[in-house]
């Protein structure tokens, strides 16, 4: 992938405006009625840069795309991209939404055909470049499909695809990678990085702290302002702080013991998955206070590792100084659960065909009450469809369910009233409030008109939507309505939930509020069902099932899965991860190399024996490998291997 | 002008690849043609007629003969000799009395009254009766040369329709529902075809790059004012299969005509389209508005002369008004350019008129705050 452009003869506009900043924004302000949504903003980015811009749910992100894409006007400030207004600028620009802005119901090459008539592509350069991106992005067999009918990865690389067509100078991306599996999205960052390489300059918004550290600088937005704009390592630096990475045996109730101790080195804790990570002014001390500390409640200690904060440190933590960590209110529980560890969910040899389609393919699943059960996959590997027909919305083609007891008329009225399910597609009504919404599916549900006030406001105040319950539902933030919708979803205390992507989109602090209440329902007796791409949120999760391709093809806990996964890990640290990426595929398997933010994880069967010869190869391409250590799976890297390793076979 | 046409060919393939749209835009127009085409009589039907035949004379007996042979009266039996009792009870809605002098009066060359009595209940059909039985008569009495033709130039043209017994209503009635379907599904297709992009998010790609709002609306012209030529060829053919309908005199009038209605027709869709938020808006807006007014204040079924003060005014910018005019000239008259030459101009300005405000609209290309 060295050259981006198949041509190398074309004259871009941006070697001459290489002088020129790519984009200028000075105080730039909007607002909407009351709402100032942008409260001036001024950065600067050079060509050919990769900016990543990050920040919670409502900082003002889609809205400065907005601007910069020229589709909206900024009230006041200056703007300017390539050195002229952004609406003059646009044929040089390649945006790229969360909503694919694909036409469903044209081809693959017809929506890459009408882009490039939209931005003037002559035919003679169209008929060159479309074949040459459609194969960098693997999309090359599907020329002829519906935009429709590929999966969300898949599209989102069409959409990027369709924004590269007229080979633009600035491409614009607001998290264009919300819901997208890890394996896709690393596929989606690798060509990213490649035209980065072009001297496309790339301004990208991320709900992925690990894509951001990809960046070569990071603007951290909150409240429409920049709190924090720099490089990774000037982020990290900033903090001033290092981390500890701590694995014992219960993180949960080693987290209780180390909050609890009030000691004054642990400036933030953390919970990543089956780790704690732990800021502390000194590691070393750091250390030493953790392990007293855990020993004096007897909590075992696995290991600690110190390292540098991740950027994901660098945002909780800033964000909680902010006081910008939504609450934490437990809620008004009504009804005694259901007795912990009886079968809620069983399904066996569950198929379903669309047409000549096979959606899924023989799964088994067991879930008790009380036990939170994952459903992994990449895009399209059928979880919503399981979902859909475990819950009643769709019945399966063959194979046999049992749901609370219900082997018959999953639909029926009082099997509703007992789960309760959250789409991946937002369930709640634009064009009512917050406050009718709620009010709607209490009444839906049958919650008891009594409880109804203290359920909504359960809602409200969990979301920090007080006294803004009588907003439009339309006009809140993706990751805002997110929470609403799980909120609307539990509040008949159903004793089934069915979460799909519960956290798509919404921000790290939002998201470890959302698992401390789905472990709370879980707690109560709730059996739930959840699916989600942020596999540091899997290690919640009781059990769990990886799905490629309509089967599950592994099942377990999180350290059965983690602990089945063939060969050591290895995280390296390189001067060009990238480039070391790209040239470690060609020579390993590809499911053994992956990006992680700014280092590398390798899979090594033998890495005594194998790590030298890695760094022959790579010196030989002028890459020189800083630091290399075997380190635990994550399902993170549990996840790539399954899928990738499934997808060969 | 390649957008243009890049536009137009996207819309088209976007357009054929739902079936549920190519349905609406081929099988409802037909839906709409048989089931105005059959349904909606001016003219009434097999209206049951009692006779108090008091002449009983061979040309009296003629008289009525002629009279249940346009189809427009059943025989209804006259009971007790009343002419009034038949209608109360609701067996007849009309008794024709034939005066004892009636074909010494005829013969006499002498004015000749019969006597109608109608069930007045339904003020409609009454009028439609007494029309019948008027036209009848003079019929019989021409055609029978009982009174010698007088020239009636002007008024035989428009009054042979009501008074021509062996008459066929289609003739009226087909044209007008040109006008309908032409106007109604074209523009419901194109406002669904524009408000699906902002639905869509489709239009923020628009949005951001430099096609103006002319260069986007005038693609989707195109391409629904080929899919409404389409659909006027398939009413067309059915029309004429069905109802015997042919074109009458030059086809030119007719071909422009279309054609310019059709792009009058697209752009109050595309109008609607860009004032609309949702599809449910951009069909009830287009279906409403278009079916009211190609309906009511074209002069298809009330004669625009009839229509009172305000509506009327309205009348005059309605597109389908000036194209029944068009229609009704294509396939019945037959007089051509002379007649209907302002028809197209009248609606080239009113569609231009709402291509120009939907271009102003958008002409941002922009978010709206």
């Amino acid at each position: 992938m060295s050259a981006f452009s198949p041509e190398q003869t074309v004259v871009s506009p941006r070697t001459s405006a290489e002088s020129v900043p790519a984009i200028t924004l000075q105080n730039l302000r909007k607002s909407y009625g009351n709402l100032e949504a942008v409260k001036g903003l001024s950065v600067v980015v050079q060509p050919g840069e990769i900016f990543g811009l990050i920040g919670p749910d409502g900082a003002g992100k889609t809205t400065t795309f907005q601007i910069l894409a020229g589709v909206m006007e900024a009230t006041a400030g200056e703007v300017s991209v390539l050195g002229k207004p952004p609406r003059e600028a646009r044929l040089n620009l390649g945006y790229l939404t969360q909503k694919f802005s694909l036409y469903t119901d044209l081809s693959v090459m017809e929506n890459l055909r009408y882009s490039a008539g939209l931005r003037r592509v002559p035919d003679a350069q169209f008929a060159k470049r479309a074949p040459y991106l459609l194969q960098q992005v693997g999309l090359e067999p599907f020329g002829d499909r519906r935009a429709g009918q590929l999966s969300g990865g898949m599209k989102q690389k069409l959409a990027l695809c369709c924004a590269l067509i007229a080979n633009p100078s600035v491409l614009l991306l607001d998290e264009p990678t919300t819901g997208v599996d890890p394996v896709s999205r690393r596929e989606f960052w690798d060509l990213l990085t490649a035209v980065a390489a072009e001297g496309v300059t790339v301004v990208a918004a991320t709900p992925y702290l690990d894509e951001a550290e990809r960046c070569q600088r990071i603007a951290l937005i909150y409240g429409g302002e920049i709190q924090q704009l720099g490089s990774l390592a000037n982020l990290r630096d900033s903090l001033g702080l290092q981390r500890l990475e701590v694995r014992a045996g219960d993180v949960a109730t080693a987290e209780q013991a180390l909050q609890a101790s009030g000691a004054p080195e642990f400036v933030d804790i953390q919970t990543f998955g089956d780790r704690l990570d732990i800021l502390v002014p000194d590691a070393a001390q750091g250390e030493q206070r953790v392990r007293d500390t855990l020993a004096q409640h007897q909590i075992p200690i696995n290991s600690v590792r110190q390292d540098a904060p991740t950027l994901e440190n660098v945002f909780v933590n800033r964000l909680r100084q902010q006081g910008s960590d939504p609450p934490y209110i437990s809620f008004p529980m009504k009804h005694a659960g259901k007795p912990k560890g009886d079968i809620a969910i069983t399904t066996q040899g569950l198929e379903k065909v669309f047409g000549t389609f096979q959606a899924v393919k023989g799964v088994d699943l067991t879930i008790r009450y009380g036990e939170i059960y994952g459903l992994l996959g990449a895009n399209g590997a059928g979880k919503t469809t399981v979902i859909k027909m475990l819950c009643g919305l769709l019945p399966p083609t063959s194979g046999h369910i049992e749901l609370a007891g219900e082997t018959a008329n999953l639909s029926r009225a009082d099997v509703r009233s007992r789960i309760g399910y959250m789409s991946q597609k937002f369930t709640l009504y634009d064009d009512l409030t917050i406050l009718q919404n709620l009010t709607f599916y209490c009444g839906v549900y049958g919650v008891p008109q009594r409880l109804q006030p203290e359920k909504i406001n359960w809602v409200l105040e969990t979301c920090g939507l007080q006294g803004r319950e009588h907003t439009l539902t339309a006009s809140l933030p993706g990751g805002w309505k997110q929470r609403v919708a799980f909120g609307a979803s539990v509040m008949h205390e159903p004793d089934i939930l069915f979460l799909d992507e519960p956290t798509s989109g919404v921000d790290p602090l939002a998201r470890r509020q959302f698992w401390r209440l789905i472990r709370d329902f879980a707690h109560r007796g709730t059996a739930i069902l959840v699916t989600t791409h942020y596999l540091e949120e899997a290690e919640n999760c009781h059990n769990m099932g990886f799905m490629v391709a309509g089967e599950v093809v592994a099942q377990g806990s999180p350290s059965d899965i983690k602990g089945n996964q063939p060969g050591q890990l290895v995280e390296m640290q390189t001067t060009q991860n990238q480039a070391a990426s790209d040239l470690l595929k060609h020579r390993l398997e590809p499911w053994r190399v992956s990006i992680f933010g700014d280092r590398l994880h390798i899979v090594l069967d033998n890495p005594d024996q194998e790590l030298p010869t890695l760094r022959q190869w790579l010196q030989a391409e002028d890459i020189t490998i800083h630091a290399a250590e075997p380190i635990p799976f994550s399902l993170e890297d549990a996840f790539i291997g399954i899928v990738q390793r499934a997808n060969v076979d | 002008m390649r957008r243009i046409f890049a536009q137009f060919l996207k819309e088209l393939s976007q357009f054929q690849r739902d079936r549920l749209t190519v349905a609406l835009a081929f099988l409802l127009p037909l839906a709409v043609l048989l089931i105005y085409g059959y349904a909606i009589r001016l003219e009434a039907k097999n209206i049951p007629l009692s006779i108090q035949d008091f002449d009983n004379s061979q040309l009296s007996r003629g008289y009525v003969e002629r009279i249940f042979a346009s189809q427009q009266f059943v025989p209804a039996p006259l009971l007790d000799n009343d002419p009034t009792l038949a209608i109360d009870r609701g067996i007849a809605k009309a008794t024709l009395v034939i005066p004892p002098d009636f074909s010494r009066t005829i013969k006499d060359k002498d004015s000749v009254e019969v006597q109608v009595l109608v069930d007045g209940t339904d003020v409609n059909n009454a009028r439609v009766i007494q029309n019948g039985i008027r036209a009848t008569t003079q019929f019989f009495l021409r055609s029978d040369n009982l009174i010698p033709d007088r020239p009636r130039p002007q008024v035989v043209a428009e009054v042979r329709l009501w008074f021509n017994p062996g008459r066929e209503e289609a003739f009226y009635i087909v044209p007008g529902i040109f006008g309908v379907i032409l106007w109604v599904f074209p523009s419901m297709l194109a406002a669904i075809a524009t408000v699906r992009e902002k639905e869509q998010g489709t239009i923020v790609q628009i949005y951001a790059s430099d096609l103006s709002a002319a260069e986007w609306l005038l693609g989707k012209e195109l391409a629904y004012i080929a899919i409404g030529i389409g659909e006027a060829l398939i009413t067309l053919v059915v029309a004429a299969l069905l109802f015997g309908i042919r074109i009458q005199g030059d086809p030119t009038p007719l071909l422009v005509g279309t054609i310019v209605f059709l792009a009058a027709a697209v752009a109050f869709g595309l109008f609607v389209g860009v004032r609309t938020g949702n599809q449910t808006g951009a069909v009830q807006g287009t279906a409403i508005a278009g079916f009211l007014t190609a309906l009511l204040l074209s002069g298809f079924i009330y004669r625009i002369d009839n229509i009172p003060f305000p509506l009327s005014a309205l009348s005059n910018v309605i597109p389908a008004r000036y194209y029944i005019l068009i229609t009704r000239d294509a396939l019945v008259r037959g007089t051509g350019w002379a007649g209907v030459g302002f028809a197209p101009l009248a609606i080239a300005l009113i569609g231009g008129f709402f291509f120009f405000a939907a271009t102003r609209i958008l002409h941002r290309m922009q978010f709206s705050d």
